[in-house]
């Protein structure tokens, strides 16, 4: 049994490896071979080839495309896709959505910042005021539109964890009261705990609360900034503002880096949740005037 | 970002939304769409569902105007119908319709119910329960009196170079799954192999 098992193991590994030596073996017994006619290095070194590592070229820049090659469309062109892509989702939940392409170092500072959108993609935004019981500056808060603003009564609720709101700022004359207050350990993995780097620690609560209420954050990864610009209800003059805005606010981003380094904008990218992306042409209609701004405003 | 070659070629299946089964034109007639069935298919929810997610882009594609809501609940026992409203030919042409105030939703409970016509304007109502996809396009298109969009040369020579790509894809595809067959066959060969050496080895020891 043994026999028959090594015989087909050693056939088997026969059928499979190619011959690692010539097998054009010499006919004639290697006592009668000239000594000359032995080989005289072993073919385990000889089929050993110094392998060449080729040295894969590293760029410094992320890849930029020519986008002559590419089919670029008016934003009502994309939009008409989009809508059709997207017919009988829910028009809330599904939001338009712009990559911009830059011409980027891989490396050095990238934008990062906030942006307040003419028509804002989210609106639920709920925001938490801390500053002193007394003070008129509840009222104010709450005027503008605060889910709860007070002091200390606020503090001791978010010790009991109750907690209304996703955004929180608090009042400059308040910070100490804050750090005494133990909340860090509730507010800090929520991401409220405010701080004065985020300017959530603040003496204009007024100005502050309007820049959070609505505020986008984006930033650029690997030389992409993406930011969610509508809502699929949108309609075309309502997505052309907001992509306007954001767009003008990159250039000013982008200016405000200094010149050393290469940044400039390159492509802009329509896409939805489901929907397929567009490179976009900076038009509005296309120019042969098959699809008009009008005819993308019924409701979805 | 994604290579622009692979975006390109992503862009080609909007073939799909321009041509194909659905790509018809409404008369002017035609004001609004509505739809309702269950999220779930059993119950003969499953031809609704098909009409939505193959045939209804293809129509919104060439009627961006006319708002088309699909409401889905999870009502299986309940009805799948397909509204269609017309303007009246008697009702004056600037009677503008009141609008519905509804969106497109997906709903657990609460009412899906298809509004009621407005001043001026007629509801016809396809049952679309039980009902396979193709019956509902050409109940559809019968009862609209919708024109199909005969597909444009460039789209014809579009879909002629995918199939033809399509071809050499198959043929790629059977290479591949060979190549991978016999990877894994000379590969258990091997281990079969490799572990009775090893049993050998442990018996003469």
């Amino acid at each position: 049994m043994a026999s028959f098992h090594q015989c087909l193991a050693s056939m088997t590994r026969l059928s499979l490896r190619a011959p690692a030596r010539p097998t054009a073996a010499p006919t004639i017994p290697m006592f009668l071979m000239p000594a000359a006619a032995t080989p005289a290095v072993r073919y385990a070194t000889v089929n050993m080839k110094k392998k060449v590592v080729k040295k894969k070229k590293t760029y410094k820049t992320f890849r930029s495309y020519d986008l002559t090659r590419m089919d670029q469309y008016s934003l009502c062109e994309a939009m008409r896709y989009i809508r059709a892509a997207e017919v009988g989702q829910p028009p809330n939940s599904v939001k338009y959505e712009l990559a911009v392409k830059l011409k980027t170092n891989k490396s050095g500072p990238v934008i990062k910042n906030q942006i307040r959108l003419p028509f804002p993609v989210k609106n639920d935004s709920r925001i938490g005021v801390l500053c002193a019981d007394d003070s008129p500056l509840v009222a104010e808060a709450l005027e503008l539109g605060a889910v709860v603003a007070g002091g200390e009564t606020l503090l001791e609720d978010i010790r009991n964890n109750k907690i209304p709101f996703n955004k929180f700022v608090c009042h400059a004359d308040m910070a100490d009261a804050l750090n005494k207050a133990r909340v860090a350990r509730i507010l800090g993995p929520k991401g409220l705990m405010p701080n004065i780097k985020n300017k959530t620690i603040t003496k204009d609560i007024k100005s502050t609360m309007q820049d959070m209420a609505g505020a986008e954050e984006y930033r650029e990864r690997r030389g992409v900034v993406r930011i969610a610009i509508g809502q699929l209800g949108f309609t075309p003059h309502m997505l052309s503002e907001n992509i306007k805005t954001l767009m003008s606010a990159l250039k000013v981003d982008i200016s405000n880096i200094e010149d050393s380094y290469l940044k400039a904008l390159d492509e802009v990218v329509l896409s939805s949740t489901h929907g397929p992306g567009f490179s976009l042409n900076s038009l509005l209609q296309p120019t042969d005037g098959s699809v008009k701004p009008e005819d993308l405003v019924s409701p979805m | 970002m994604v290579n622009i070659g692979h975006r390109l070629r992503n862009l080609d299946s909007l073939l799909n939304l321009r041509t194909g089964p659905g790509a018809a034109i409404l008369p002017k007639d035609v004001t609004r769409i509505h739809m309702r069935f269950a999220l779930r298919l059993e119950g003969g929810h499953m031809g609704p569902r098909k009409f939505f997610r193959e045939n209804l882009p293809r129509l919104k594609f060439h009627n961006p105007t006319i708002p088309m809501i699909v409401q889905r609940n999870d009502d299986n026992a309940g009805p799948a119908t397909l509204s269609i409203y017309f303007r009246e030919a008697t009702g004056s042409a600037t009677a503008a319709e009141t609008p519905w105030g509804i969106t497109s939703s997906r709903v657990m409970d609460g009412s899906i119910e298809p509004p009621a016509p407005g001043p001026g304007e007629r509801v016809l109502t396809i049952n679309m329960r039980g009902a396979h996809s193709e019956k509902i396009l050409k109940d559809f298109l019968t009862k609209t009196g919708a024109v199909a969009v005969p597909i444009s040369p460039r789209d014809e020579a579009l879909k002629r170079k995918l199939e033809e790509l399509e071809v050499y894809a198959e043929i790629d595809r059977a290479r591949v799954l060979k190549e991978h067959q016999d990877y894994k066959r000379e590969k258990r060969m091997l281990e079969q192999a490799q572990s009775e050496a090893a049993a050998l080895k442990a018996e003469m020891e």
